[in-house]
């Protein structure tokens, strides 16, 4: 009985496990080694046997300590995850509050509005902001308000340190993440039975009220989910950053997150040195799991998963 | 028993034969060339070559060609197509029933990024087989075996590689080995607009020779770009590029007498004195408006070209291939829609020079980044039995880029895109005002599909005035400095711009610029290794 259901168990798991173990748990084993030699250049056959010990890691500790961009760039990535991350989950929450409320094919259009963002090329997308950011008067924003009379010069905005380049950076890549929790929190309203909300508003409840009585607490979970998932997303998000300073758009200092200066530093000098990037990416995830098991501890995740008491003994 | 003594015989007879044929078959496989020397007579080795292959079963060669470049460099890829034609061609002529054909043509626009795509690509032999790039990245490739050492077969062709401007040799050279054979090369001149000149009466008469002799240093562009600025002649006095890729600042460096790295200790240099006085330079233009604050992050397309073709500014520090960029892009806004230029405007507005000296005493210069064709270490892996034949392959890609530096093929390239040669004989021809009109009307003997996508460059830039410029611009090559071909060299370049762009917008004054490069310097152990800090900020130095 017990190998039975040791093999059922198996055979639905299996899938997740295999998935996990490929995708996962392989990498980061491979992770965790590379950043222990002096694997660059893609050079797999000359560097991946050279152990070096902690040297990947001494070397990024040094820069931690010596670099004098470090500062602003720690400030930058605090700064950025946390408005970044309030901004994603409240912004998908109430999106999808509000398209709960309007017709179906007027939430359809907004939502698919939404969803620009994230379905552009992120060269393209960051394009445009980078001409609508730019702080001359070549750019839209500039150009806007010193037709409307609201400003003589140009105003630098991306330069402006330090809240000009955190806003630019932070709106840019907010609403990238805003329809991430906006499907998950359409999808996860749509699952609360509708009765409970036709009995609310037969007993005269407004908008207001069944979100905040019925829909936010339905949604707990999702909450719980998008909360980490951003936060992981965000700590370790690089690619429109990237170009915003790459193209000279954002200040550098203001415009760079721990990840990308330490993508900057491993691949975007000319070399590509995967080994100081690994050690990289092993603190990282260390910083991500420590935040992720904050984040559940925070939201009571523990008593999440405790089984149901129930009503009837 | 006579059956089975039948069956006997007739068993060994059938082994015999079998077994002949292998031996024979071995023998005839040992007699298969996989190698040929070459002899220094192209034709000849091609030929040989192709036999070689044809008796191996060959008669399809497959390669690439990855390169990258500004919009009208595009012969970085198709003088391979194009060499590709002309072997194919005398292999038709010798009855050699081989073709090489190339299927991959692959052109970036970021030469970085073609590197960077290059790197992780050639492990996983997805590479091109013919890379053209700056020499500057060709240390790094040769040292991680990911390009082809060619010394051995370049030795053949020493009357080919002797025709080659020898510093261009130099630079195409790994710890004394060749990898490759330079395609082109540049002079950054310093442009001045006449009309703007003539507004504040600067006369250019002469300054040509008195920039050479080191008689107009940087005080008098500093000087005469204050009166243009003051008398509202232009509105700015100075423009320049941005970027730590485009290392043309650097200038400043060897104009002010510094040097940036060290042959024998093998390291780059952070020339305190030099450096110091680059960054004040620069910051007084920026201070007293003559050079925007925030040039690192203007635009290119519509702010940094447009502000020099439209004459608001009297001098700019650009490159030679400016000159039909101008030519084939819309920047000229002053009428309406922006248009290029024509040939006899870039003329009539601009005159050109070295790069002055930074002060009395010194010299000028000009800084030069030679692109190079480099051969894959892997050349030839589409194709069949590529181990087997590695090196009948690796043969036939050196004499594929042999043929693609034709002196036609690089006079070609520089005219339209206005590079400077990189050998005697296509200098030659580019003088040769028939060989011009050929050009112009396409005339020449050149493969359909090359024709094809040179047609539009071609119509824009085949111009006897663009002609004289390259003509006149080439003696820079005697002036010119090369930056420094070493790994570590574009994290010292991303440090300089990430220094300069706060100085120029004056977040940090000269000396806290020059120490906040040796801090970011020293913050990196592996960087601090490899570069050695030279010289202190002077103390009573004055500019202008």
């Amino acid at each position: 009985m017990k190998g039975k259901k040791l093999q059922t168990l198996s055979f639905f798991l299996s899938p997740m496990i295999i998935m996990v173990g490929l995708f996962y748990l392989i990498p980061l084993i491979f992770t965790i080694y590379i950043s222990f030699t002096k694997m660059k250049n893609w050079n797999t056959e000359k560097y991946l046997s050279e152990v070096v010990g902690f040297y990947n890691y001494q070397r990024l500790f040094h820069m931690f300590q010596h670099d004098p961009m470090i500062k602003a760039i720690l400030l930058t990535t605090v700064i950025f995850v946390g408005i970044t991350l309030i901004i994603n989950v409240l912004g998908g929450l109430l999106l999808a509050l509000g398209t709960f409320f309007v017709n179906e094919s007027s939430a359809s259009a907004i939502r698919l509005l939404w969803l620009l963002p994230r379905m552009s090329p992120i060269a393209v997308y960051s394009l445009v902001w980078y001409y609508f950011f730019h702080g001359s008067d070549i750019g839209t924003l500039n150009s806007i308000l010193m037709k409307l009379g609201a400003i003589s010069t140009p105003i630098p905005w991306g330069q402006m340190t330090p809240w000009g380049a955190w806003s630019v950076i932070i709106f840019v890549n907010g609403l990238v993440g805003v329809s991430f929790g906006m499907i998950v929190f359409t999808s996860s309203l749509n699952q609360i039975p509708k009765e409970l909300v036709i009995a609310a508003r037969v007993d005269g409840a407004s908008a207001w009220q069944i979100s905040r009585r019925i829909l936010i607490p339905l949604t707990k979970w999702h909450f719980l989910y998008v909360l980490t998932w951003q936060f992981l997303s965000l700590l370790t998000t690089y690619p429109h950053l990237f170009l915003l300073v790459e193209w000279d758009l954002v200040n550098r200092d203001y415009g760079t997150t721990l990840a990308l200066y330490v993508f900057n530093t491993a691949f975007g000098r000319g070399e590509q040195d995967q080994g100081l990037a690994a050690a990289a990416a092993v603190i990282l995830s260390i910083i991500g799991i420590l935040g992720g098991f904050v984040t559940l501890k925070v939201l009571q995740f523990e008593r999440m998963i405790h089984e149901p008491r129930g009503d009837i003994e | 028993m006579k059956g089975k003594f039948g069956i006997l015989v007739a068993l060994v007879v059938f082994f015999g034969v079998v077994a002949s044929g292998c031996i024979g078959g071995e023998e005839t496989s040992k007699t298969k060339a996989t190698k040929v020397e070459l002899t220094g007579d192209f034709v000849k080795d091609v030929v040989a070559i192709g036999k070689a292959l044809e008796e191996n079963g060959i008669n399809e060669v497959k390669f690439s060609a990855w390169g990258s470049g500004d919009p009208n460099s595009v012969m970085r890829v198709h003088g391979i197509v194009e060499a590709a034609r002309r072997i194919n061609k005398v292999w038709e002529e010798n009855g050699v029933n081989v073709r090489v054909i190339i299927t991959d043509k692959y052109y970036a626009a970021a030469f970085q990024d073609a590197y960077q795509e290059y790197l992780s690509k050639q492990p996983l032999g997805q590479a091109g087989d013919f890379f053209v790039n700056s020499y500057a990245f060709l240390p790094t490739l040769a040292d991680e075996g990911y390009i082809l050492e060619i010394t051995e077969y370049a030795n053949a062709y020493k009357s080919v590689i002797d025709d080659f401007y020898p510093s261009l040799i130099e630079a195409s050279k790994f710890d004394g080995k060749l990898y490759g054979l330079p395609q082109d090369t540049e002079a950054r001149p310093f442009y001045i607009r006449t009309d703007v000149a003539a507004k504040i009466g600067f006369n250019l008469e002469g300054l040509e020779e008195k920039v050479k002799n080191g008689e107009f240093t940087w005080s008098d562009v500093y000087q005469w770009a204050k009166k243009a600025k003051e008398n509202g002649a232009a509105e700015w006095g100075l423009i320049h590029r941005k970027g730590s890729a485009h290392p043309d600042l650097i200038q400043f460096i060897f104009a002010f007498g510094g040097k940036l790295y060290d042959e024998n200790s093998k390291k780059l240099v952070v020339d305190v004195p030099a450096i110091y006085k680059w960054l004040y330079v620069e910051w007084k233009f920026a201070q007293d408006g003559l050079l925007p604050k925030d040039i690192m992050s203007w635009d290119w397309a519509k702010q940094i070209h447009p502000a020099i073709v439209e004459g608001r500014t009297l001098f700019d520090i650009g490159g030679t291939w400016y000159w039909t960029e101008w030519q084939t892009k819309d920047y000229y806004g002053k009428e309406g829609t922006p248009r290029p230029l024509k040939p006899e405007e870039v003329q009539a507005w601009l005159a050109y020079t070295l790069f002055p000296a930074g002060e009395e005493g010194l010299n000028p210069v000009t800084l030069s980044q030679p692109f190079v064709w480099m051969i894959n270490s892997q050349a030839g892996q589409q194709n069949p039995s590529y181990e087997e034949f590695k090196e009948l392959y690796h043969e036939l890609a050196f004499l594929m880029i042999i043929k693609a530096s034709d002196p036609d093929i690089n006079a070609i390239h520089s005219v339209i895109s206005a590079h400077l040669p990189v050998r005697k004989a296509a200098a030659e021809l580019i003088r040769d005002e028939e060989w011009l009109n050929e050009l112009k009307n396409l005339n020449l003997n050149l493969d359909q599909e090359v024709k094809d996508n040179l047609r539009d460059i071609v119509a824009t830039t085949v111009h006897p005035i663009n002609a004289k410029f390259l003509a006149d611009v080439s003696y820079m090559l005697e002036y010119t400095k090369l930056a420094p071909a070493h790994p570590k060299y574009p994290a010292l370049a991303d440090i300089f711009k990430e220094a300069l762009d706060k100085v120029l917008r004056g977040d940090m004054s000269p000396e806290d610029g020059v120490e906040y490069i040796i801090q970011k310097v020293n913050a990196d152990p592996e960087l601090a290794q490899n570069v050695e800090v030279i010289g202190e900020v002077p103390k009573d130095w004055q500019f202008p």
